[in-house]
């Protein structure tokens, strides 16, 4: 126990050690309650309304309860995995650790334990809120809380304990000097359990009783109960049991969840001491080559000067051979594909509103929607592209090629397939709507605005809170100043899009009743695409200048 | 003190370290040195317990790296080449940190951790993050852990990178005089002159198989080049 206290004590001191300005503490935690609150107060007012429809009320906001803990609980299994496997193999302190004498699976069950918190603390504090509001609708009284804390709690440690058990199996099978493909593995993986975790839940199909044959068949599909063996619908069943005054079986489906979370720790911890050491020995090797690289064609940047040429070979040569990347270019696809699926399945006709409208609607709130794909994939490529110079960044800052240039080639690399990712998710969804022309080059125009300033404020913003030292380069988009990114691309396309919609809806009316604008809707509508133009373009410049500035103080 | 039997590691088909037979007795210091991938870090991780041979066997103070690693480990002090230190911690944190991890009396760690801190200029030092240290002042560091638990055996990867000609000169002196209280010392080195004013032996390992072990007139007469110094010694052998 001694040595377990120990060997937690070098994480707890840092992050004691690790002392914040009181501004930037401020401002997370103001957003960090912003958005609690915003989830607390949208829970409340939809379990409100289920509470409100006599009879189905209940089923829908259990059949809602069933699928936010599916979704918890596949959420929490993968999360776990990637951390559990850069926690258990691929942190820099192992070497240091493996020397002492300490027996690996005291080392394996710390390092389970900051896996589990890690991957888990901020599902469970975001979807907290929606447990309080179920207690509240519900009028439960506090065991229902303390049994719903309880059942999170062990739900995390099994998700965590299996994907722990499936990263110990996986490192020693495949071969140690391939470790990093594991992460492919466990891109594809994601992809289909979130294939599968959707045409499980097949939310469409609850919105729209019309493709039941009875009012029967629709309740009987609200009551299905997911599969038993599910941990998940341990931690329903327990959840649902308490809020309905029937604590004792509630009690029975804890204790299910308990027995299985115990159970699997245990397994783990004999496994961990039976091969954990040899994984740890196998992944200490020299990465040898999975696929043998052609010779880039450095041709093709012949027109650049050569340490700009350099610079960009570097980028794409070091992009596509960390194999890390490419787990995320899968789940990329993933993501779009589900994003595409969704628009082609939207029951429109059945819509009260008319189509027409309502697909130029959809199609001018899907501008948004794929702005904020970008944010989220700008946050995971641009973002960490300055600090994934790791250590090696003294080469740049002394090599001839100014900060400014560095940046701007950041800039381009990221720029250009980013421009296309967008453009095409917002073409085909278009298609799919079957929008008006008009609506069709907005959204193209639009989008050839937005990109470029999300970009920059990834690259600039990067550029300004770099983390050199972070043992995963990615995760830097959770700090600081990968908050500000984000929260600063939610105003700027806020901005472009609330500045676009009066001048737009104006033109959409004035074509769909035929009549012609007048001079004050040309005025605002210039007006507005002109500020919207501005902000654009200063959303491009002014990052970029502040990384460059922030970058050149910086050292490492 | 240190006993390795035919010690081999094979990364797929390539084969870092083969058969290596080595015996080190008590309060010798041994310099094992090689050319660039020649297998010293391999064979160094192996007698630290970092990584497993892939046959052979690893024996520190007659106790079994395989059989009893946390033991054998209780012997060691180790000092790896690019040593990973927690930069949010405290230089005495670290110290406390290695302290608990060895299990050393709790009670005399202050005075140990103060008195092994002067001993590499530290002490004004001991209260600072470690991320404000310089490389040397790191290096120092984990000079001052691995000798907290007053370890029988000291195996050490580089032991003078990033050190000052002051660091240098009481590194070499403080071998010496450990060597004269009977601990052991393996380091593996690349700068010769080193090994030869401090080393009683050296084991020279060129592509994972020890080539050459003796003293260093004994390599000197090997290649017949008593005149000349270790460096043209090691450049025939490796040749």
């Amino acid at each position: 126990m001694k040595n377990l206290i120990t060997l937690l004590k070098p994480r707890i001191l840092s992050v004691k050690n690790t002392k914040d300005s009181l501004g930037k503490f401020c401002f997370l935690t103001f957003f960090g309650l912003l958005l609690w609150a915003g989830i607390f107060a949208i829970s409340l007012k939809v379990l409100s309304y289920f509470k409100s429809i006599e009879q189905l009320g209940d089923m829908l906001a259990f059949k809602l309860l069933s699928m936010i803990l599916i979704t918890l609980f596949s959420l929490m299994l993968f999360s776990s995995i990637i951390t559990a496997l850069s926690k258990l193999f691929l942190s820099r302190d192992l070497s240091l650790l493996s020397s002492m004498p300490v027996s690996s699976y005291k080392i394996y069950f710390t390092r389970w334990i900051e896996s589990t918190i890690d991957s888990a603390w901020m599902v469970i504090i975001y979807t907290l809120p929606v447990f309080i509001s179920y207690g509240i609708i519900f009028k439960t009284g506090p065991m229902f809380y303390i049994s719903s804390c309880l059942s999170i709690i062990f739900l995390t440690s099994i998700a965590s304990s299996i994907s722990a058990i499936l990263v110990l199996l996986a490192v020693n099978a495949i071969p140690a000097n391939r470790l990093k493909n594991i992460f492919i593995f466990l891109g594809i993986s994601l992809f289909m359990v979130l294939f599968i975790a959707l045409r499980i839940l097949r939310p469409e199909r609850l919105v729209d009783p019309e493709v039941f044959a009875t009012t029967l068949v629709y309740i009987k599909s609200l009551r299905t109960p997911a599969s038993p063996f599910l941990p998940s619908t341990w931690t329903f069943d327990c959840m649902q049991l308490f809020l309905t005054g029937s604590n004792i079986e509630g009690l029975f489906h804890l204790a299910l969840s308990f027995s299985c979370a115990g159970s699997l720790v245990f397994l783990s911890l004999l496994l961990a001491d039976a091969i954990y050491f040899k994984g740890l020995s196998k992944a200490d090797t020299a990465n040898l080559r999975f696929i043998r690289y052609k010779e880039f064609n450095s041709r093709l940047f012949g027109f650049l000067d050569r340490p700009i040429r350099a610079i960009v070979i570097k980028e794409i040569k070091t992009f596509f051979r960390d194999q890390t990347q490419w787990s995320q270019i899968f789940l990329l696809g993933a993501l779009i594909l589900i994003y595409i699926y969704n628009f082609s399945v939207l029951p429109l006709d059945k819509a009260p509103i008319k189509t027409v409208y309502l697909q130029n609607i959809l199609s001018f709130l899907n501008i948004g929607l794929a702005s904020f794909v970008l944010t989220a994939i700008s946050a995971r490529f641009a973002y960490p592209s300055v600090s994934i110079e790791r250590e090696a960044f003294w080469l740049i800052k002394s090599s001839p090629v100014s900060k400014k240039a560095f940046l701007w080639i950041k800039f381009t690399i990221y720029f250009i397939p980013l421009l296309i990712l967008t453009e095409v998710l917002i073409i085909s969804t278009n298609i799919l709507l079957n929008v008006s022309t008009f609506m069709m080059v907005l959204s193209i125009v639009t989008i050839l605005f937005i990109v470029p300033g999300v970009v920059s404020m990834g690259i600039g913003l990067g550029a300004a809170y770099p983390d050199f030292k972070a043992e995963n380069p990615v995760q830097t988009v959770t700090s600081f100043g990968g908050f500000l990114f984000m929260v600063l691309c939610a105003v700027f396309i806020g901005a472009v899009i609330i500045l676009e919609s009066g001048p737009v809806y104006n033109i959409f009316m004035a074509d769909f009743y035929n009549r012609p604008l007048t001079t004050y809707d040309w005025l605002w509508t210039t007006g507005s695409f002109l500020v919207a133009m501005i902000i654009s373009i200063l959303a491009i410049i002014l990052p970029m200048r502040f990384g460059i500035k922030r970058l050149s103080n910086i050292l490492t | 003190m240190i006993e390795l039997k035919n010690l081999s590691r094979k990364y797929g088909d390539f084969t870092a370290v083969e058969n290596l037979n080595l015996f080190v007795p008590r309060g010798e210091i041994f310099g094992f040195i090689g050319p660039n991938g020649a297998g010293k870090t391999t064979t160094i991780k192996m007698m630290g317990g970092i990584i497993s041979p892939t046959s052979g066997s690893i024996h520190i103070c007659d106790i079994n790296m395989e059989e009893k690693p946390e033991k054998a480990k209780m012997k060691i002090g180790f000092i790896p080449d690019r040593p990973y230190l927690y930069e949010k911690l405290t230089g005495m944190e670290f110290l406390k940190f290695i302290n608990d991890l060895y299990s050393v009396d709790g009670n005399s760690f202050y005075k140990n951790a103060e008195e092994k801190l002067a001993m590499f200029s530290l002490s004004d030092w001991a209260g600072e993050l470690i991320e404000s240290y310089s490389h040397g002042m790191k290096q120092r560091l984990i000079f001052a852990a691995a000798l907290l638990h007053n370890p029988e055996l000291i195996i050490v990867d580089e032991p003078l990178v990033g050190l000052d000609p002051e660091g240098i000169k009481m590194v070499k002196d403080l071998f010496i005089n450990l060597a004269k209280q009977g601990v052991s010392i393996f380091m593996s080195t690349h700068t010769l002159k080193i090994a030869e004013d401090v080393c009683h032996r050296v084991g020279i390992i060129n592509k994972g198989n020890l080539i050459a072990v003796g003293t260093i007139d004994e390599l000197k007469q090997k290649t017949n080049t008593e005149k000349a110094d270790l460096e043209e010694a090691f450049l025939t052998i490796t040749r």
